[in-house]
């Protein structure tokens, strides 16, 4: 996958509105081989790594501001050899898998339930509208106070961002299911669980992993924010801790990191969907 | 006029309305086994709204409907539907859409396995099992379709317009193609369609429904020779059926015409 194809997958949207996926098509009007839009991407990146590689050494060459690739680079594999990078991507892989495969489980059957029971969708409906739009970050402090500064606390910031969006999806996906596939279905007898599991769900199994793609960036943002407010170990630990000695080389490679582990992400779902949904993608 | 006991589907005192607007008002009418009837009729006379009753997808007010006597409600394999507009599960490969009904209905053994397999053949789409219907032309699609309804061994086959997006080509083809697979096992057929060709080239008989609120105005028998080559529909007889029928339901298309043309008009202010 180059960058060059990501239109292809669903708008990571803010709004309340789901990421419709598959709608969009790729552009046929620029006649750019394939070959040739991996090469502009790589010299995008590369040349772009080159500015700042030079910026860093000859324009801004204060190191209490900005720190460049190589010296980023080189604090990474200082960081790799004496094993504290392995630590710290441990401690917040684990808050950001736990959280994000609890809010995964609890999004997808919520958003069924809301799907499914009127009475769930009224009490519920309010409620996910209304914190899906707020920034629920915000409380990530209070939850430092309340869950302490150890994993769980994370876990738990993680959770309240990932998980709207998956049940928005969810909901959405089984709400947009084709009336005229349920209906011809229906035609050869099919119970209402039949429908369910026939029609319904793989219909809006796109939907769910879209929304599960849009919990993974935002699940990330927990897992820093939530370090930042308080922690012991961690990715976001580490940044913080740098900034507040100025050890920009440290705090650069810490960023890199989180880079690097939301493109592994990102990628990962994206094979998922392609295996998971091979019709949608034509 | 005809043997009681050949009764395959029998429509009796069929009522049905939407509100205030009476869609159907006391229809009746006598399918013998095996024989294909075209139902033709100006837009919005019930015809769909017939066939979803028949599929047990809606309900009706009054009347009923039997199949070798016995009255039927609600959906069942004993009918099944071909419906106008593509169908199939896009999540699943053309093996798989085609024996979803026998999947619901818990009858995916050996012996139905083999006979959907030998209905894809029968279809022309053997060797696209694996396909997924976004990699199928319009035409393959609308064969799956009727596989998939074909699978589940129906009493009754019940068509609405379900050649009406295929381009002409493809639609004179799968006219050729249905009539083919029709004579191999000779279900009783129900199709709903636009195109009074269409409906003389491939039926037993045709019934003109009248407007809104649907009745049926007149059984038209179709006495061309069976098997119908394309080239029927250049003869005499041919034309001259399709100019009866014309006529029966000219007026009435020109009046639901232009009474949509005053909703349309209504509904723009
Ligand atoms: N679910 C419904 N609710 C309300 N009115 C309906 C409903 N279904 C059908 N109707 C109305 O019943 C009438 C008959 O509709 P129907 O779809 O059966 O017509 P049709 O003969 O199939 O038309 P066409 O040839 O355009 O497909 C129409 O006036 C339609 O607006
Ligand atoms: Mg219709």
């Amino acid at each position: 996958m180059t960058i060059a194809t990501d239109g292809a997958v669903p708008p990571a949207g803010t709004a309340p509105t789901p990421s419709r996926p598959g709608t969009s098509r790729r552009r046929r009007n620029v006649p750019t081989s394939p070959a040739r839009q991996k090469l502009i991407s790589v010299a995008s990146v590369v040349g772009g790594l080159l500015i700042w590689e030079l910026l860093g050494r000859f324009v801004v060459s204060n190191s209490l501001f900005l720190a460049t690739p190589l010296q980023a680079m080189a604090e990474l594999a200082r960081m790799t050899a004496s094993g504290e990078l392995q630590y710290h991507v441990w401690v917040s892989g684990q808050e950001f898998i736990y959280g994000f495969l609890i809010a995964s489980i609890a999004g997808i059957a919520i958003g069924l339930a809301m799907a499914s029971s009127r009475a769930a969708n009224a009490a519920l409906g309010p409620w996910v509208a209304g914190l899906y739009a707020t920034p629920i970050i915000a409380i990530a402090p209070l939850v430092i106070l309340w869950a302490g500064i150890g994993i769980w606390s994370k876990v738990i910031v993680v959770i309240s961002v990932v998980i709207f969006p998956v049940i928005i999806n969810t909901e959405a996906g089984i709400r947009s299911t084709d009336k005229a596939l349920v209906e011809a279905i229906r035609s050869f007898g099919a119970s209402r669980t039949q429908l369910f599991t026939k029609v319904m769900l793989p219909s809006a199994l796109p939907f769910i992993l879209a929304g599960l793609r849009l919990g993974i960036g935002r699940g990330l943002i927990g897992v820093v924010v939530g370090e930042l407010f308080g922690a012991r170990a961690g990715v976001g630990f580490v940044i913080l801790q740098s900034a507040e000695v100025f050890n920009m080389p440290r705090l650069f490679a810490g960023v890199a990191v989180l880079a690097a582990a939301g493109i592994a992400l990102m990628a990962l779902c994206r094979a998922a969907e392609t295996k998971l949904v091979p019709w949608n993608r034509s | 006029m005809t043997d009681k006991a050949d009764t395959k589907l029998q429509i009796a005192d069929l009522t049905k309305s939407f509100g205030s607007l009476l869609a159907l008002d006391n229809l009746n009418l006598d399918v013998q086994a095996g024989e294909f009837i075209a139902l033709v009729g100006p837009s919005g006379c019930g015809k769909t709204t017939l066939l979803r009753i028949l599929a047990g997808l809606e309900e009706p007010d009054l009347g009923g409907i039997w199949i070798d006597g016995r009255e039927v409600a609600g959906p069942g394999s004993d009918r099944a539907v071909v419906f106008q507009a593509d169908c199939l599960l896009p999540w699943r490969s053309v093996w798989h859409n085609t024996v979803i009904g026998l999947e619901i209905n818990g009858r995916l053994d050996a012996r139905n396995r083999e006979y959907a397999m030998s209905l894809l053949e029968l279809v022309g789409l053997k060797g696209f099992e694996k396909y997924y219907p976004w990699q199928l032309s319009g035409g393959m699609r609308q064969r799956v379709n009727l596989a998939r309804a074909l699978a589940v061994q129906p009493e009754v086959l019940l068509m609405d317009e379900p050649f009406s997006a295929l381009d002409a080509q493809t639609r004179e083809i799968m006219q050729v193609e249905l009539l083919r697979i029709w004579e191999q096992g000779k279900k009783t057929v129900l199709f709903i369609t636009h195109q009074i060709d269409e409906a003389v080239f491939l039926a037993d008989k045709v019934v003109v429904l009248g407007r809104r609120p649907g009745r049926i105005r007149e059984v038209l028998p179709v006495t061309l020779p069976r098997p119908r080559p394309l080239e029927i529909k250049r003869t005499a007889e041919f034309g001259h059926l399709v100019d009866t029928i014309w006529n029966l339901i000219e007026q009435d298309v020109r009046q639901s015409i232009s009474e949509e043309n005053a909703r349309l008009e209504i509904g723009a202010d």
